[in-house]
C-alpha cells in the first residue's frame, strides 16, 4: 500500500494531505482545478519535494523529511502519464515505448503492448504524426512498459474529445487490469471515476475532504441530488417509440422524454397532475443573484 | 610571400577553440541552464563580458594574466620552458575566453528551451540525468549547439583585437589571417590585403552557408 502524509506551502496555497492508495487497485484523486491533485501526484513521483511528511510504499520509504530521505524519481518505480503526454518528439513510437526498458527480454512485450492498444504498424511513426488519442495510448504503454509498481496518471483523458475519451477509458481500464498495477489517477470527471476507479479520494483546497468507493463518496448529500417536480401535463407529443411530455410547474415548463408505452400504461392525458423525479450525481449548486 | 600560412593558422586556431568550447562549454552550459544557485547570475555576467568589453581591454587583462610576470605565465614557463604570451597556446587561451559567450549562450538557451516535462518523463522512466542529457536534451538542442559552434568558429576566424594584444604578429606562430591583413595595410600592400580579405570573406561565407544548410536540413527532417 502507498501511504502519503505530506504538506507543502506556497505563497497562496497550502497542500496538506494524508491518504492511502490500496495495492493493485485503481484509485481516483478527484477535485476541481487548483485543489492540488497534480501536485500530489508529482510529490508522490518525486518530481516535486514536499516541505514535510512521509511517503512509503510497502516497506520502502520514498520520502521522510525528518530522516532526510528523498528517493529520486528514477528509483521510485512509478510510471507517470503526463496530461500533455510528454512524448519525446525526436523518437519513434517504438523508441518512446522502449525508452525506460533496461534489458532485451522485455522488448518482446513492447510489441505485444503496442498491438494491445491498436498501434501495430505505427511503430516507426513520430509523435507529431499521431492523433491525440494515439499519443495518449503511446504515453500510457510507455509508462507501463517498464512494469512500475505504481502508475500515476495526470488527467489522462482530459485533452481528448468525448468520443475518443469514452473509447480510451475502456483501453485504460483493460490495460490497468491486465497488468494488475496499483494505479492513481487524477480527474475532475465523476463519470470517469465511476467507470475506472475502485476507490476515490476527494481533494478540496489542498485537503482530503472525503474518500471511499465512488458510491460512498458521490451519493453523499453534497455531491448528489434527488429532484421532484409536481406539475400539470400541458402537452404530449408522441410517436411509436418515444413521447415528449411537457409539464408546467410555477409558470415554468419541464419537458421529459418517456416510453410511449408508458404513456398508454399510465393513461396520461393533458391536464393530469404528475410528478417528475430525477436523481443525479455531480451536481453543482449556485447561489442565485438577486436585484437587491 | 606565403599566402596560406595565416589562413592555415586561423583554421587551426578556430578548430581548436571550437572543439575546446564544445567539450568544456556543454557541461558548463548545462550547469548554467539547470543550476538553482542564487549567485548564478554573477557567473553568467562574467561569461557575457566579452560581448560588451572592447577587445583591447580583454586583451590587455589577458596579457596581464598570462604574461611572464603573472602566476599563470610563470607556471606555464616552468613546465614548458617557454612563455604563454605571444605563443599559439596563448592565442588559444585568449580565443577560448573571448568566445565563451558565443558558445555558452546558444548552448544554454537550447538546453533551457527543452520542455521540462520531457526531462521529467525521462526521470520518471528510470533514466539518470546523464542518460537524459545524452538522449533527450542533446538531440533536442542540436540547433543551438550547431549555432554555438558556428558562431564560435566564425568569430575566431574574424578575431583581431585580442589576438594582436596577446599574440602580436609573429609569422607562422601568431600571425593569423586578420592580423596579416592589418599588416599588409600598414605596409600599404593593398593588393595583397585585398586578396587576403577576399579569401577570408569567401571562406567565412562558405562555412556559414554549409552549416546553416545542414542545420536546416536536419530540422526539416525532424519536424
Amino acid at each position: 500500500m502507498l501511504k502519503i502524509c505530506v504538506e507543502k506551502t506556497w505563497k497562496e496555497f497550502r497542500l496538506d494531505i494524508s491518504f492511502e492508495v490500496p495495492y493493485k487497485k485503481t484509485t481516483a484523486l478527484f477535485g476541481l482545478s487548483g485543489s492540488g491533485k497534480t501536485t500530489a501526484l508529482r510529490i508522490i513521483s518525486g518530481l516535486e519535494t514536499a516541505d514535510d511528511g512521509i511517503i512509503t510504499y510497502g516497506e520502502e520509504i520514498w520520502f521522510h523529511k525528518k530522516e532526510r530521505i528523498n528517493i529520486s524519481p528514477q528509483w521510485r518505480s512509478t510510471g507517470f502519464l503526463f496530461q500533455d503526454y510528454a512524448l519525446f518528439p525526436h523518437l519513434s513510437v517504438e523508441k518512446n515505448v522502449t525508452y525506460g526498458i533496461k534489458g532485451r527480454e522485455k522488448l518482446e512485450e513492447v510489441k505485444e503492448l503496442i498491438s494491445l492498444v491498436g498501434l501495430s504498424g505505427y511503430e516507426h511513426c513520430y509523435p507529431e504524426q499521431l492523433s491525440g488519442g494515439q499519443k495518449q495510448r503511446v504515453a500510457l504503454i510507455r509508462a507501463i512498459a517498464r512494469r512500475p509498481e505504481i502508475l500515476l496518471l495526470d488527467e489522462p483523458l482530459s485533452a481528448l474529445d468525448m468520443e475518443t475519451r469514452l473509447r480510451l477509458q475502456e483501453d485504460l481500464r483493460r490495460i490497468v487490469q491486465r497488468f494488475h498495477t496499483t494505479t492513481l489517477f487524477v480527474t475532475h470527471d465523476v463519470s470517469e471515476v465511476y467507470k475506472m476507479a475502485d476507490h476515490v479520494i476527494v481533494l478540496e483546497s489542498g485537503r482530503v475532504i472525503r474518500q471511499g468507493t465512488p458510491e460512498e463518496v458521490f451519493m453523499g448529500k453534497r455531491l448528489s441530488t434527488r429532484i421532484q417536480i409536481v406539475g400539470k401535463v400541458v402537452s404530449i407529443e408522441s410517436d411509436s417509440i418515444i413521447a415528449a411530455v411537457t409539464v408546467m410547474h410555477d409558470d415554468q415548463y419541464f419537458k421529459t422524454l418517456i416510453d410511449t408505452e408508458e404513456v398508454g400504461r399510465l393513461n396520461l392525458k393533458v391536464g393530469d397532475d404528475v410528478v417528475i423525479g430525477a436523481k443525479s450525481s455531480d451536481v453543482i449548486l449556485f447561489k442565485a443573484l438577486t436585484q437587491s | 610571400m606565403n599566402f596560406t600560412a595565416p589562413f592555415l593558422l586561423t583554421l587551426k586556431l578556430s578548430t581548436i577553440t571550437t572543439s575546446l568550447l564544445f567539450i568544456i562549454g556543454i557541461p558548463f552550459a548545462y550547469w548554467l541552464a539547470f543550476s538553482k544557485l542564487r549567485l548564478k547570475f554573477i557567473v553568467e555576467s562574467i561569461v557575457a563580458l566579452p560581448l560588451v568589453l572592447p577587445p583591447t581591454v580583454l586583451g590587455f587583462y589577458l596579457l596581464m594574466a598570462i604574461g611572464g610576470n603573472s602566476f599563470v605565465g610563470r607556471w606555464y614557463e616552468g613546465i614548458f620552458n617557454k612563455t604563454l604570451a605571444f605563443s599559439f597556446q596563448g592565442l588559444v587561451v585568449g580565443s577560448f575566453i573571448y568566445n565563451l559567450p558565443f558558445a555558452i549562450r546558444p548552448f544554454q538557451s537550447a538546453f533551457t528551451g527543452v520542455d521540462k516535462k520531457l526531462l521529467e518523463a525521462s526521470w520518471s522512466l528510470g533514466r539518470s540525468k546523464l542518460y537524459t542529457f545524452l538522449f533527450i536534451i542533446f538531440p533536442l538542442s542540436r540547433q543551438g549547439i550547431i549555432t554555438g559552434c558556428v558562431l564560435t568558429f566564425a568569430h575566431t576566424v574574424g578575431e583581431f583585437g585580442v589576438i594582436l594584444m596577446i599574440g602580436g604578429n609573429i609569422p607562422g606562430i601568431t600571425r593569423v589571417a586578420s592580423v596579416a591583413i592589418y599588416d599588409e595595410v600598414q605596409a600599404l600592400n593593398y593588393g595583397t590585403a585585398n586578396i587576403h580579405a577576399a579569401i577570408l570573406l569567401a571562406f567565412s561565407f562558405i562555412i556559414l552557408a554549409i552549416v546553416y544548410f545542414i542545420n536546416r536540413r536536419f530540422f526539416t527532417r525532424l519536424f
